[in-house]
């Protein structure tokens, strides 16, 4: 920022006790104390100002300056004029004439010194407070009259600190009173300070402001630079160490991953059955909920793309889980879920997962005992003396490298995801329908609480975690409560192993006594959900609005619809399945349903 | 009344600090004199006599349960104005420390700043004692002997603006204040000021007027063309 002039100063004596001041400043200080001199210093003048003669008023013209911080700096000529420059920026000297034009210039203009308490310093920045009482001193003076930056700056402050606003007035008026105490000649050089001062501490708008950063930013030029570059090389080098792909490969990878999920992109390839932004048809969604009973061919297909794109669908991995219980292998990814729920489930609740975890797949002879290898086994029980969100890191990653490399091949072969291939729908492209509607009511429909889906989800993991090893009884179990009342008991488990898709809380109950023909019905129940409601005395419905299949419900597949554990209130509510279709209440949580038409 | 007596004494710390800041604002240019500095010394004393008078005062009055609650807001308006005007003495009082070390007055070598200033403080320093004219006694290195004095003082007021943050609490946002932007201005000082309120509320009133005569301008000419109209057509008709 300043020459290498400063740098010369050095040869100066410099202060030592004025330890708050910035280097450089201590240096100038010192340069305008010299300056000061009557024999060696710049030779003074009078100023005639036209409302008074101010007869002992100095002022060094600019030439002088220049010439004397030449002839004692031995520098050139251009290294002079930016530091005297610079020493009128930083409010050192003012300009007379000219005051906004904070410049040193060669034409002999006349500049006068500022008094010390307005040099610039560190320790001492431009206060709020003092300028405000500037403004309102301005105020009193000038009978109102300030510029626009000036007027905004004083609103703004009385907005700020308005709770020292009385005193902020009180004193300009002190202030002002006891500036009349003085000459009328030092009144005017004491109104020229403080304009100087303040022109260079809240620069008026379009002005260069010298202090932005600049006395806060001043490097200390006693730092030691050594170990800064120390550390830089030790970064550089680091960074050479960093392993590297070549673009040709990382493109390649692109490449390769865009055409493989080009035909996925809704956006690029179009989606069937249509882009609900478009055509207002959220039958895409409810295709697509995250455990839908029957998923789309293309959500299929991706999961053979790699042990990824299964894994982080959570249809894919109930899929799964059906092979790998078959496999008895079923307990990897109970384990792996499980490690995903500790990573991003409570803080709170951190400490006794990792617990439950332990004991359930880890601990020797647990009931769900997983396979790692020693190692992994060693820093696990080592980590879990002090259980934090990422303790189990390790073990997942080798169950879920174990997975990719061993399951998710015979997976890909088995019978249970051809199956789930072969089931998987198409769904037609529908036609955009809002045309028919400019003016008609839209049915808004609302997706599933989110409130209801966590509960399903959580009733599955329950479900997971306790009917896991063995089916045939849970089956059996199931069969016996089925015909047994109609009032269901509470916690039936569910049938069907572990993957069957929690059909729980119907967003609408159902129709009842209508044919098993399901219609499309004009505004489909949000969620996609395969709805259905175990009546075991009557034949029921098995709604979703995405298929527009028809369901007959029969004793067969009432295996697959499970209890609706979750609805419990529901229950009480059973008879309300006369609700009508077009019934206000619909969409809405069936427990918040008050009259219940039984 | 326990609120004027505050007042008054609020107003005259005010004056004082007033005075001290003119004078610090001249030490190191050509106005800086022995005098100069004694008359900052006094001054200086004289503040923090009531300074510690204020504050006696404010405290009693705002640890007393009894008062009322708009006295209560006052006088925590007052205590806001107090403790501002304390700040601002204390920091004058530290430029002073560290300008008084800086230009030292008997050092032949040490040349003072030529700012502009001929005259002398005087009449500030009497203003803020509140005597007709001031004295001048002290010895001729004063300048010097004085900083150390200066320090102390120093951290006496800090001690003391500490002190009493702990044992008053007033949260100093919440003190509303009473004048208004502008209020300076209503103020008697300048001959001819009249009260000319906020400025830029003057400027909007000026256009409001303009364009509210405009409007009534061309309102009345058009009721006129339509008194003419409806004279024609009963004429014609």
């Amino acid at each position: 920022m300043l020459p290498r002039a400063v740098v010369v100063l050095g040869l100066l004596p410099v202060h030592s006790c004025n330890t708050s001041h910035l280097c450089y400043a201590l240096q100038i200080e010192a340069l305008m104390m010299e300056m000061q001199n009557p024999d060696k210093g710049i030779k003074t003048q009078t100023q005639k100002v036209m409302i008074t003669d101010i007869p002992h008023a100095v002022a060094g013209k600019s030439n002088d300056i220049l010439q004397w911080i030449l002839q004692r700096l031995q520098i050139t000529e251009e290294e002079a004029l930016h530091l005297g420059d610079l020493f009128v920026k930083y409010g050192y000297i003012y300009p007379l004439q000219e005051p906004k034009n904070l410049t040193l210039r060669r034409d002999g203009s006349l500049y006068r010194f500022q008094t010390p308490y307005f040099w610039p310093a560190q320790s001492w920045p431009a206060d709020d407070t003092d300028y405000a009482i500037y403004l309102a001193k301005k105020n009193i003076k000038r009978k109102g009259i300030l510029e626009e930056y000036e007027k905004e700056h004083y609103n703004m402050l009385n907005q700020k600190i308005n709770y020292k606003w009385d005193f902020v007035i009180m004193q300009a008026k002190e202030q002002y009173k006891a500036g009349k105490e003085r000459k009328k000649a030092d009144r005017y050089a004491l109104d020229c300070q403080e304009r100087a001062y303040w022109l260079v501490n809240r620069t008026p708008p379009g002005m260069l402001d010298v202090l932005e950063y600049g006395l806060d930013r001043a490097t200390d030029p006693n730092e030691n630079k050594v170990n800064q570059v120390r550390q830089l090389i030790m970064y550089c080098q680091q960074a050479i160490m960093k392993s590297r792909v070549k673009s040709s490969v990382s493109l390649g990878g692109l490449v390769k991953y865009s055409e493989q999920f080009l035909s996925n992109d809704p956006i690029l390839s179009g989606c069937l059955p249509s882009n609900p932004w478009v055509t207002d048809d959220p039958e895409f969604w409810d295709l697509n909920a995250k455990l839908v009973e029957v998923p789309t061919k293309m959500r299929v297909e991706r999961w053979a793309f790699n042990f990824s794109e299964l894994m982080r669908d959570p249809k894919g991995r109930q899929n799964f889980q059906l092979f790998l219980k078959k496999e008895f292998s079923g307990e990897n990814l109970s384990f792996w879920e499980a490690c995903e729920d500790l990573k991003y489930g409570d803080q709170s609740k951190v400490k006794e997962k990792a617990e439950e975890i332990y004991k359930l797949f880890l601990a020797p002879g647990a009931r769900r005992w997983i396979n790692i290898d020693g190692t992994t086994m060693g820093i696990t029980v080592k980590g879990l003396k002090h259980p934090h969100r990422y303790v189990l890191d390790a073990a997942q990653t080798h169950i879920y490298m174990l997975m990719k490399k061993d399951s998710y091949g015979r997976y890909l072969k088995s019978p249970v995801y051809k199956e789930m291939l072969a089931k998987a729908v198409v769904p037609q492209e529908t036609v955009k329908k809002s045309s028919n509607f400019p003016f008609g009511r839209r049915h808004l429909r609302s997706s599933p609480s989110p409130i209801i889906l966590r509960q399903q989800e959580e009733e599955a993991k329950a479900k997971e975690a306790a009917a896991t090893v063995d089916i045939t009884q849970v089956m059996s179990k199931l069969d016996r409560t089925w015909g047994a009342v109609p009032r269901l008991p509470p916690r039936t488990p569910r049938g069907g192993g572990g993957g069957v898709a929690p059909n729980g809380c119907p967003e609408l109950p159902p129709e009842v006594g209508q044919p098993s023909r399901l219609s499309l019905p004009p505004a489909p129940p949000g969620g996609g959900m395969a709805q259905g409601r175990v009546k075991p005395s009557q034949s029921f419905v098995f709604k979703s609005a995405a298929f527009g299949a028809e369901v007959d419900d029969s004793a067969g597949s009432r295996a697959r619809w499970p209890t609706s554990e979750c609805i419990q209130p529901l229950r009480g509510c059973a008879p309300c399945q006369g609700v009508h279709p077009g019934h206000p209440l619909r969409g809405v949580h069936p427990s918040l349903q008050v009259s219940c038409t039984s | 009344m326990v609120k004027e007596e505050c007042k008054a004494l609020l107003d005259a710390l005010n004056k004082v600090t007033a005075c001290y800041r003119h004078m610090v604002l001249t030490i190191g240019g050509t106005s800086d004199s022995q005098n100069l500095r004694e008359e900052l010394k006094k001054t200086r004393q004289k503040a923090q006599e009531l300074a510690v008078a204020n504050r006696n005062k404010l405290t009693t009055v705002l640890k007393d349960k009894t008062v009322s609650k708009e006295d209560k807001a006052e006088f925590e308006r007052l205590w806001v104005i107090f403790s501002t005007c304390l700040e601002i003495l204390e920091i004058d009082m530290r430029r002073a420390l560290e300008l008084g070390h800086e230009f030292p007055l008997n050092v032949p070598k040490k040349h003072l700043i030529q700012t502009g200033m001929s005259g002398g403080t005087s009449g500030v320093a009497a203003r803020a004692m509140s005597v007709q004219n001031m004295k001048y006694e002290a010895e001729h290195n004063i300048d010097v002997v004085d900083l150390k004095d200066l320090e102390n003082e120093i951290n006496q007021v800090g001690e003391m603006m500490y002190e009493m943050e702990m044992k008053v609490s007033v949260p100093q946002w919440t003190v509303e204040a009473k004048q208004d932007p502008g209020a300076e201005l209503k103020s008697t000082i300048s001959v001819g000021a009249s009260s000319i309120g906020m400025i830029s509320v003057e400027e909007n009133k000026s256009f409001c007027d303009i364009s509210k005569v405009l409007a009534g301008i061309i309102f009345s000419a058009v009721l006129i063309i339509a008194i003419v109209l409806a004279v024609c057509v009963v004429k014609l008709s």
